[in-house]
């Protein structure tokens, strides 16, 4: 028979699983344990000569002004989160459960604020409200005839810091909620207003517990978001005259360095990071609150009535101080000569254009040192994490949950806790990686290793089983079987976690910071640069490049059919 | 020699061993439904039959060659089986042709053999019109054929079904049954076909294969299945039956409690311990009065329920031993609920199952 002739003839073919797993357990090791190792390592080290200690605790615990930092920063996270909240609840109930006008554009722009990142729009806010050349503040003094020691309002103080933070980070609670909202059965609130609860009894009693967690998640999120950031602090507090406390350990490695108490400053804050993190899963994690499945019908719309332009005026609002402010002022300072001048034909220019990009001598260098490892990161990760969640999801290695638990880890390590640790590990004699762009890429691929893994892994989960089950019986091996009927099925989540991982790396910043150097600069540290010395022009031309960049590689990824932007719309 | 061969195949699960020791032997050309309630270990002995899961004790043979042991598993694409899997698994991203296709294509074929083979079972499965469209694209029925006919176009030495109706409607699902035995007499493929519908079993198969608790509880033609089953778990999951336990009277024949005395046609009664008796619902038969001339195989009961079906009416009786039997009778005996009535069970009917 040709069949069993067919059979034999083939080659049982070695299995690549088991190399793979190691390979890559060793990696993904290197890359969370590794730098995390090390923290722990210098925190217990004496600097000068050596030897283990509790001296860097001591110091942590005894100096005034890391403890200062450390409550500032507490303190501004949870004004962050207080703010970003009662911001965001409201707009997410107007646009997910009202006749509010414009509803579906209102959820693009808030997106759009998403997409900021967050030091830019901290620039933003310095055009539009610092105290001197602010925008805001040179009109005021303009209408009332007022001397320039005059201002109405100022960005470089607490709670201007606040404002500026909260006004990008909402969105994460925004978007929780809404989601949460549009998700409550409309048959709960109705078997309410059937037992006789009025609208607002039903809204108070019904509706708001059962988005509850979906706001305190997105809170903690703000929350934990606005502790670790290193760009905005930098720019708005540092002028201000205060230290939080990822500023304050990236002054630890100005010289001279004190590497030790850097260390184990940042040790804390990991703590607080995972406590955070814990809290915000097990809130979401409860599944008797979050309603699932049934048929819900349309979720109830309230009339808003006269209440209507209200809300339009408080969604405005917010949009304007979140979107459009700060995109006019970075727009009008690029192409205009101060950013006090007012706009006509005469003002305009193109000087920051010409600076930028042929005058200034690092931007060339920054531009390319960012795109290259944009490409390279997005590519590294989206390998990795392709075939780490095909072993997660597939199960096809015993233990290979553990690589799961490995790529999801650095999600609890703050950007500039990461960096800590990467320059305590790699830029000693043994590595001599500092100063190069390599410790750059290590440091990418692990801060968006999860983001890449967690898109990898539900692409993967939507893919059946029995679809590879099919391609195997058929006669296709497991090579084949991925390579026929796996990889054309995730051909466009495998573009969007490339995307994703690429728009995420050419604007990080704590990270960053700590780990470049004069030849290594990239985009998002030039601006940061260019701000201590003023030039806002050219910051402005700077992340319109980086804004531009991410939408070009969003737009061409959702257009070039062989990416998958338009052909896969047969899909059962 | 059978064809395919299961030698005390095993399958464990951590602590949980979900196959225990099954043995069965399939003719070529033969259509056997592995049967039983979910959890039964069926598919699981099914994937082991696919090579999707490694056995850990036993082997599986087919035409006289290991396939699966303990030591090693010839992997699924080295075995020129097909299946047929619940959700379907049609690849979204090909077209009809091309998920037909695939498995000719794998095999090297020549373009224009692949294309005339491929047409010919499309329009054995009566899809030829749909041979551009997407999986998306189809109704259910559609998708199913569109499975069978790419499971069938490689000349499988072995076909494997997995629930393969599961998903469909009512409708749909009787006349696939009937589909899927009409290119089993066209094709005479070796077949594996996992279901929990008995129907569906009864329709399809050569042998059916009825597994309880991850054993085979009896293997045989439907015939045997239904009028001679072996254990109780047999005679109750298939066509619905009631069961009186007893022990052995004088002569060969069960005592139940309350004095009734069952002449059983066949099977075995135990010689010491308990038998039960099999008698199908439709097999007892009802009258308002004793029915003359017998001593044996008579009880009185009183009506608990009786429902009104159309085409019969379905009545609960309490024995006066306490015990509850489900019969139906014609139309035209209407006995309202609380009334006495007589019950017969014929020996003929009576299946005796030593336990």
């Amino acid at each position: 028979m040709t069949s069993y002739a067919w059979a034999q003839g083939r080659l049982r073919g070695i299995d690549l699983s088991w190399p793979t797993f190691a390979l890559l357990t060793l990696v993904l090791s290197v890359l969370v344990l590794l730098p995390l190792f090390w923290l722990v390592y210098y925190s217990f080290r004496n600097d000068a000569g050596g030897g283990a200690t509790l001296d860097n605790f001591i110091a942590l615990v005894a100096d005034p002004t890391l403890l200062r930092a450390y409550g500032l920063a507490i303190g501004m996270a949870l004004g962050v989160g207080a703010l970003a909240c009662v911001i965001a609840t409201p707009m997410a109930w107007l646009v997910s459960r009202t006749d509010l006008p414009g509803r579906r554009i209102i959820r693009v722009l808030v997106t759009a604020s998403f997409v900021t990142p967050p030091f830019l729009g901290a620039i933003a806010y310095e055009i539009i409200a610092a105290p001197n050349s602010g925008i805001v503040n040179i009109l005021y003094r303009k209408l009332f005839g007022l001397d320039s020691s005059q201002y109405l309002v100022n960005i470089y103080t607490f709670t201007g810091l606040i404002f500026a933070i909260a006004c990008f980070t909402f969105p994460y609670v925004f978007t929780l909620v809404a989601n949460a909202l549009d998700k409550v059965p409309s048959d709960l609130e109705d078997a309410s207003a059937i037992l006789g609860g009025k609208s607002m009894t039903t809204l108070r009693k019904v509706t708001i517990p059962l988005v509850l967690p979906a706001m305190l998640a997105g809170t903690l999120i703000a929350i934990l978001q606005a502790l670790t950031m290193f760009g905005s602090p930098a720019i708005l507090a540092l002028p201000a005259g205060f230290h939080v406390i990822t500023t304050k350990i990236w002054s630890l490695f100005q010289f001279p360095p004190r590497l030790g108490l850097a260390a184990a400053a940042a040790l804390p804050l990991l703590v607080i990071t995972v406590i955070l993190l814990r809290a915000q899963k097990s809130i979401l994690g409860r599944k008797g609150y979050t309603v699932l499945g049934g048929k819900s019908g349309t979720p109830r719309v309230t009339q808003l009535g006269p209440w209507k332009w209200l809300a339009v005026a408080f969604v405005v609002t917010v949009l304007c101080l979140t979107v459009f402010f700060p995109y006019a002022a970075i727009l009008k300072t690029a192409f205009t000569g101060t950013v006090g001048d007012a706009i006509s034909f005469d003002t305009l220019t193109l000087r920051h254009w010409k600076f930028v990009l042929f005058e200034f001598s690092a931007t060339q260098l920054a531009l390319r040192n960012t795109f290259l490892l944009g490409f390279m990161t997005a590519t590294v990760v989206t390998a990795i994490a392709l075939v780490v969640s095909y072993l997660v999801i597939r199960r096809s290695v015993s233990g290979s949950g553990f690589l799961g638990v490995l790529a999801t880890a650095p999600v609890a390590i703050p950007g500039i806790v990461l960096g800590v640790g990467l320059f305590l590990s790699y830029a000693n004699p043994t590595f001599q990686l500092y100063g190069t762009i390599w410790i750059l890429l290590i440091a990418f691929m692990t801060i968006e290793l999860p983001a890449g893994y967690q898109q990898m892994s539900s692409a993967f989960s939507g893919v059946h089983p029995e679809l590879e089950e099919a391609g195997r019986i058929m006669g296709a091996s497991r090579l084949r079987t991925l390579w026929d009927i796996t990889a054309p099925l995730l051909r466009t989540s495998v573009v969007a976690a490339w995307c994703f991982v690429f728009v995420g790396t050419i604007r990080e910043l704590s990270a960053t910071i700590l780990l470049t150097t004069a030849n290594t600069k990239l985009v998002s540290v030039i601006i940061y640069d260019l701000n201590e010395s003023g030039d806002l022009g050219a910051i402005c031309v700077l992340g319109i490049i980086l804004l531009a960049a991410s939408f070009a590689v969003v737009f061409i990824a959702n257009r070039v059919p062989v990416l998958g932007g338009s052909q896969m719309n047969a899909r059962g | 020699m059978s064809f395919l061969e299961l030698d005390g195949l095993t399958k464990s699960y951590g602590s949980q061993t979900v196959v225990k020791g099954v043995n069965l032997s399939v003719d070529k050309g033969k259509l056997v439904c592995l049967l039983g309630p979910s959890g039964c270990g069926k598919t699981t002995t099914l994937r082991l039959v696919a090579g999707f899961v490694p056995a850990n004790a036993g082997e599986i043979r087919v035409g006289g060659q290991t396939m699966s042991s303990a030591q090693s598993t010839v992997p699924p694409e080295g075995r020129n089986m097909s299946m047929i899997f619940q959700s379907y698994a049609l690849w979204p991203h090909m077209t009809v042709f091309q998920n037909v296709a695939y498995g000719l294509k794998l095999r090297n074929l020549p373009q224009a053999e692949i294309a005339s083979r491929a047409r010919t079972i499309l329009a054995a499965t009566r899809l030829l019109p749909l041979e551009s469209r997407y999986p998306g694209e189809l109704s259910g029925g559609q998708q199913q054929r569109v499975s069978l006919a790419r499971a069938l176009v490689i000349k499988p030495e072995i076909l494997l079904l997995d629930e393969p109706l599961s998903n469909l409607d009512a409708n749909l699902r009787e006349e696939m049954r009937f589909e899927i035995r009409r290119l089993h007499d066209e094709f005479r493929y070796t077949t594996v076909y996992v279901t929990h519908d008995q129907v569906e079993a009864m329709t399809t198969a050569d042998i059916i294969v009825v597994m309880n608790d991850g054993r085979i509880e009896q293997a045989g033609s439907p015939e045997d299945i239904y009028e001679r089953p072996e254990t109780e778990f047999v005679a109750r999951f298939i066509g619905g039956t009631n069961i009186l336990t007893g022990t052995r009277g004088d002569g060969d024949v069960v005592v139940h409690e309350g004095g009734l005395v069952l002449r059983c046609g066949s099977g075995s009664v135990a010689s010491s311990g308990n038998t039960a008796v099999s008698i199908r619902h439709h097999d007892i038969q009802l009258s308002p009065t004793r029915p003359a001339g017998a001593d044996t195989n008579v009880a009185a009961g009183t009506v608990t329920r009786q429902i009104y079906l159309g085409s019969h009416r379905d009545y609960l009786v309490l024995l006066t031993g306490g015990e509850t039997v489900r019969t139906v009778a014609p139309v035209n005996v209407a006995i309202p609920v609380g009334q006495q009535v007589w019950l017969q069970f014929p020996p003929e009917s009576c299946r005796a199952l030593a336990q």
